[in-house]
């Protein structure tokens, strides 16, 4: 499997002082479906922003597409070609919908990539439907941003990621604050892009959705570092692991009119006994 | 794991009854202002929609013709003149399916601010020298306001009030005419049209993104000041509430400054390298050239009209 991500060492503080990743060291095959679990300030968002040649490492190096990424190469004045390769080729959906929804209307917001990629607007329009449609948001074509619902919002971003027809998806929490029919239609269409064969990386503290979207998960730990980097299975199966980076915890809840208290965490068919407390 | 008295309950009977204590706070005043805000933005999107005259013309050449229309109208200085280039402005709204009560309304709520401040000093001998209308004051030979020396009597001129009249009736034409290109035309579709007249690419996709955020930036807002009002048990002093105010908006400009970062990295996400690229989705027909051709025509006559080069 040929490597598209290459992180060597890589730390990354916020102004020098606050420590978001610490000697984070990981690979990413093209094609991979890849979770990176954490719990919140853990440094998932700041990985893929790194990922996402957004942000650059404070000390460490980050290699994409076997070139390292660097603010002297990214951030010039003058176009470049490797960046706008890299533009094309991985898509972000953002955590906060409203930082990446801009335009006036959501045909706008969506035609703003494939504008950006020197397309004939004939072309851009034809994407732009063919999107809205693929996502069933063609009536909200004219709509304005500040007007739409979180789940609609959330819509719109991926369809204006997707229209770019990028190789690689980075997504920030994409399930967070969805209802559960726009959570399994997001993992629907994970999964459908996964077996397309794009590469989908998902940082998550949703549990319950990673064995079905990834095969590989990354647990960040509150210290900033990878704890764990394997199979989702054998992560979902490690309580030891998921208790000590904060991800499950001890819980009482009632079933019924019994109370009891058990270690909780969203994963389908977790296993408990009753007590009669 | 909850303390001791946290588990105490005790719901009776309220001793105090719900009374009216005055005039509406200032957290109540901004929401009130907020949600004001936000139904007049409703308001002239929904006309924009109508199927009206004016919403049917291509928002370029209703732009240039409107432009042409407020360049003449600033140039006119006969009453009658004025009058009428306002009564089509009227005429106009009535025909493009606008209510003509609210569209009056919107524009008279403007004039004592834009002209009023202007206008109501011309009106006395001080200013502009006249006949004398009506007395206001009496002061003597020698009255002086520090350095400036004042006329022995204080009185409206009729001169000062035909000039003031016919200001306020100029700028209340002009107003009447940029009201209606902006409550006949959705806002992204005017914005992108500034284009025609010169303004550059960057502006006006920086335009379009501000106006985009003032919603989100004023939810932001109007959250704050709900979360405030359901968490104010008792009136505080007023200093004490307007360092409040004071830090809201410290943090409301934070917050923004955050935002427009994640809003520049999340277009570089999408290919963005400087350069703005925005779809021209417009056509124009043969009555916006008709439209476009009539207005500037009018403009010319109005302006031929107030040089006194053609007399009617």
């Amino acid at each position: 499997m040929k490597t598209i991500f290459d992180l060597r060492n890589v730390s990354y503080s916020y102004v020098g002082k606050i420590d978001a990743l610490k000697d984070v060291s990981l690979k990413i095959g093209l094609g991979e479906h890849v979770s990176i679990i954490g719990s919140n300030g853990s440094g998932k968002s700041t990985l893929l922003a790194i990922l996402n040649g957004l942000i650059y490492p404070t000390s460490g190096d980050f290699y994409a597409f076997d070139n390292q990424i660097t603010e002297e190469v990214f951030d010039s004045i003058k176009d470049n070609e490797f960046r706008t390769y890299f533009r094309t080729k991985v898509g972000f959906v953002f955590q906060n919908s409203d930082v990446q929804l801009f335009s006036p209307t959501v045909f706008q917001e969506i035609a703003f990539g494939p504008l950006q990629l020197n397309i004939s607007p004939q072309e851009v329009t034809t994407r732009v439907e063919n999107v809205l449609e693929m996502m069933q948001i063609t009536k909200l074509r004219d709509r304005s941003p500040h007007t739409l619902s979180g789940g609609e919002k959330k819509k719109v971003c991926i369809a204006s990621v997707l229209v770019n027809n990028p190789d690689v998806l980075l997504l920030d929490e994409p399930s967070a604050g969805l209802d559960p029919r726009t959570q399994l239609w997001l993992v629907e269409l994970l999964q459908e892009l996964g077996a397309a064969g794009k590469t989908i990386i998902t940082a998550t503290h949703d549990l319950e959705i990673i064995d079905q979207i990834s095969k590989r998960a990354i647990v960040m730990g509150e210290d900033h570092r990878v704890k764990k980097d394997g199979p989702t299975i054998e992560v979902l199966d490690d309580m030891a692991l998921l208790l000590s980076v904060n991800l499950v915890h001890e819980h009482m809840h009632f079933h019924g009119k019994t109370v009891h208290e058990h270690i909780h965490a969203h994963i389908d068919g977790h296993k408990h006994e009753h007590g009669n407390n | 794991m909850i303390p001791d008295w946290m588990k105490e309950v005790e719901v009776g009977p309220c001793k105090c009854s719900a009374v009216h204590h005055g005039k509406k706070g200032f957290v109540g005043k901004t929401i009130d202002g907020i949600f004001g805000f936000l139904e007049e933005a409703f308001v002239s999107e929904s006309y924009s929609k109508r199927s009206g005259l004016l919403q049917g013309l291509d928002p370029r050449a209703k732009l240039v013709s409107i432009l042409a229309v407020v360049f003449a109208t600033s140039l006119i200085g006969d009453l009658k003149l004025l009058i009428f280039v306002y009564a089509l402005t009227l005429l106009f709204a009535y025909l493009s399916k606008i209510d003509v009560g609210f569209f009056i309304k919107r524009v008279w709520l403007f004039i004592p601010i834009f002209a009023g401040i202007i206008a109501t000093p011309m009106i006395f001998n001080i200013f502009i020298p006249g006949d004398p209308l009506i007395g206001v004051a009496y002061l003597g030979t020698g009255a002086h306001l520090g350095p400036l020396a004042l006329p022995d009597s204080i009185y409206i001129t009729r001169q000062g009030a035909v000039a003031a009249v016919i200001f306020t009736m100029r700028v209340a034409t002009c107003v009447s005419a940029v009201v209606l290109l902006f409550i006949t035309t959705p806002q992204q579709t005017l914005f992108k049209s500034l284009r025609t007249v010169g303004v550059p690419k960057v502006y006006v996709l920086t335009l379009e993104m501000a106006y985009r955020y003032i919603f989100l930036l004023m939810d932001l807002v109007r959250e704050m000041y709900v979360a405030k009002k359901a968490r104010t048990i008792k009136a505080r002093g007023i200093f004490e509430e307007q360092r409040w105010v004071g830090g809201r908006m410290g943090y409301t400009l934070i917050r923004s400054l955050d935002m427009s970062e994640k809003v520049h990295m999340a277009m570089l996400s999408r290919g963005f390298s400087g350069d703005v690229k925005i779809m021209q989705e417009f056509k124009m027909h043969n009555r916006d050239y008709v439209a476009g051709a009539m207005a500037i025509s009018l403009s010319v006559v109005l302006v031929l009209i107030s040089h006194n080069i053609i007399r009617i």
